[in-house]
């Protein structure tokens, strides 16, 4: 997964950062150059200003549906997770299955399959009257949490298998139970290594919902297709809703870098 | 009690049809190169390696594959780890109350009255609010002992406990196991501590190849051993 990958080189120039100044955080000078001038041109200009308020809108749905998937895909990702390091052949058959499948189609197929063949086939089941197949939130839920949870299995299953054998012996020789010697000792070990990983899965989820503008979610992306569409000033357009991403994906790094660092520098 | 007990990893035969029995309160010492099957003669006791042949019998009660009874059987044997093997993300309190809690279903004071208790007699009371890496090696594996004690096992089971650990640290270690033997506790220990073996142990197993070559008391073990593979081992151990 390239966001666990990107997190790694950046937290690497983090710490160098003090000690060198070839390595000082340049980027990230540039970027709040590039951000105050953007600030300057929304004040400035009404037509930014208007398009900004216009596109602002989608916020609050894209953290809502990014909130409510990620919390879904943190259970079913588990689960499987715990599947995918299960003694039993069915259990982890089905589990690794999940995660091929998952990870092998692109997150818009799975949105379009959730949208035109899941939903539909849930509405026919329990006859909803199509109720849910008009609940767009719904779908979205279910089509970034379906596709995400395979990701957090396999960050699951990493955190898992780098607590040492010997922790679980340990626990097994004391009689617990192999189910006790997960829930107590292996997972809260392995969940706390595993934070930042976590994280980096949000930011790239909340990115990801985007796609969910395909389907006709009325989230930030949406608006700003809807805006260029309607002020035909695509560089304006698009700048805000790229400036918005930003400021989103930016603010929620530098929450995982502290968590990083908290764990890193915590009890081990 | 083991009989017969067979253990292979791949082609080596680690555990060649090896007939052990450990007497109530006796202290068991067991020795021998690296390789020769010590260890994992010591960690099929309580099945952490489950043998391909042969029984084990733990007071009264045969150990076969169900969970329940290996649960239940470890919970009888107490285990000491070379590496201590605490649990980093629990306190010293946690880390000897857990087990009690949810295998013994005791209530949080009693276990915590239990692990009180432990902590002093293992010498390190005012640790009960430490985490695992704030302590020495010395002092991890004391609370590993007292996290074992607390299940209120039948037998102890060392693995080399005092081999991680700096010269130093060696004695406050041995001291507490002394104490415990002292008590009349059950004991298997694999140990190249000499001076352990000397002071404590009934009886002393040579093991080499997975077998057990000689067998014997202390005494007539180091001033009179039978076998040349035992004179030729301990020569190298005792200067």
């Amino acid at each position: 997964m390239s966001a666990e990958i990107e997190a790694g080189t950046r937290s690497d120039r983090g710490r160098g950062l003090s000690l060198s100044f070839s390595r000082a955080p340049y980027w990230l000078i540039i970027l709040l150059i590039l951000f105050l001038i953007t600030f300057y041109a929304i004040l400035s200009s009404e037509t930014y200003a208007s398009a900004l308020t216009f596109i602002a809108e989608g916020i609050q749905l894209t953290i809502a549906i990014s909130v409510a998937a990620y919390a879904v895909a943190l259970i079913v990702g588990l689960i499987i997770g715990l599947g995918r390091v299960s003694k039993n052949p069915i259990i982890y058959t089905l589990a690794t299955l999940y995660v091929e499948v998952m990870r092998g189609v692109p997150l818009l197929v799975i949105i379009f399959y959730a949208q035109f063949v899941i939903m539909p086939w849930i509405d026919d089941v329990l006859a909803f009257q199509k109720a849910l197949l008009r609940n767009t939130f719904i779908t979205g839920v279910i089509a970034l949490a379906l596709g995400y949870a395979a990701y957090l299995a396999e960050v699951y299953r990493a955190g898992i298998e780098s607590i040492e054998r010997g922790q679980s012996e340990a626990a097994r020789s004391l009689g617990m139970s192999h189910f006790q010697t997960m829930r107590y000792i292996v997972l809260p070990q392995a969940v706390r290594r595993v934070l930042p990983a976590l994280g980096n899965d949000f930011i790239a989820m909340l990115k990801d919902s985007s796609l969910l503008s395909a389907i006709g979610i009325t989230e930030l992306t949406y608006w700003g297709k809807t805006k260029v569409a309607a002020s035909a000033n695509t560089f304006l357009g698009w700048n805000t809703v790229a400036f918005l991403y930003l400021i989103l994906s930016l603010l929620l790094s530098l929450v995982v870098k502290w968590i990083e660092r908290r764990t890193s520098s915590g009890r081990r | 009690m083991m009989q017969g007990i067979t253990k292979r990893f791949g082609k080596l035969v680690a555990l060649d049809n090896v007939d052990l029995e450990v007497r109530r309160g006796e202290v068991l010492m067991i020795i021998g190169p690296s390789g020769s099957g010590k260890s994992t003669l010591l960690r099929c006791i309580n099945h952490l390696e489950v043998p391909d042949k042969g029984r084990i019998v733990i007071d009264g009660v045969e150990l076969n594959s169900k969970s329940a009874n290996i649960n239940k059987v470890r919970a009888e044997v107490g285990m000491v780890f070379q590496r201590f093997e605490l649990f980093p993300h629990l306190t010293v309190l946690e880390n000897i109350t857990l087990a009690q809690r949810i295998v013994r279903g005791r209530s949080q004071q009693e276990a915590e009255r239990i692990a009180r208790q432990l902590l002093e007699k293992v010498g390190i009371p005012e640790k009960a609010g430490s985490y695992p890496a704030q302590l020495s090696g010395g002092q991890q594996q004391r609370v590993a002992i007292a996290r074992a004690l607390a299940m209120q096992p039948k037998i102890m089971l060392f693995d080399e406990p005092t081999s991680a650990l700096d010269p130093e640290m060696i004695k406050e270690v041995l001291d507490v196991m002394l104490d415990l033997a002292r008590e009349g506790m059950t004991m298997v220990v694999v140990s190249h501590e000499m001076g352990f073996a000397r002071a404590a142990s009934n009886r002393i197993v040579f093991m080499d190849q997975g077998r057990i070559v000689e067998m014997g008391d202390p005494g007539v073990f180091f001033t009179n051993p039978q076998h040349e593979r035992t004179r030729a081992f301990l020569s190298k151990i005792l200067h």
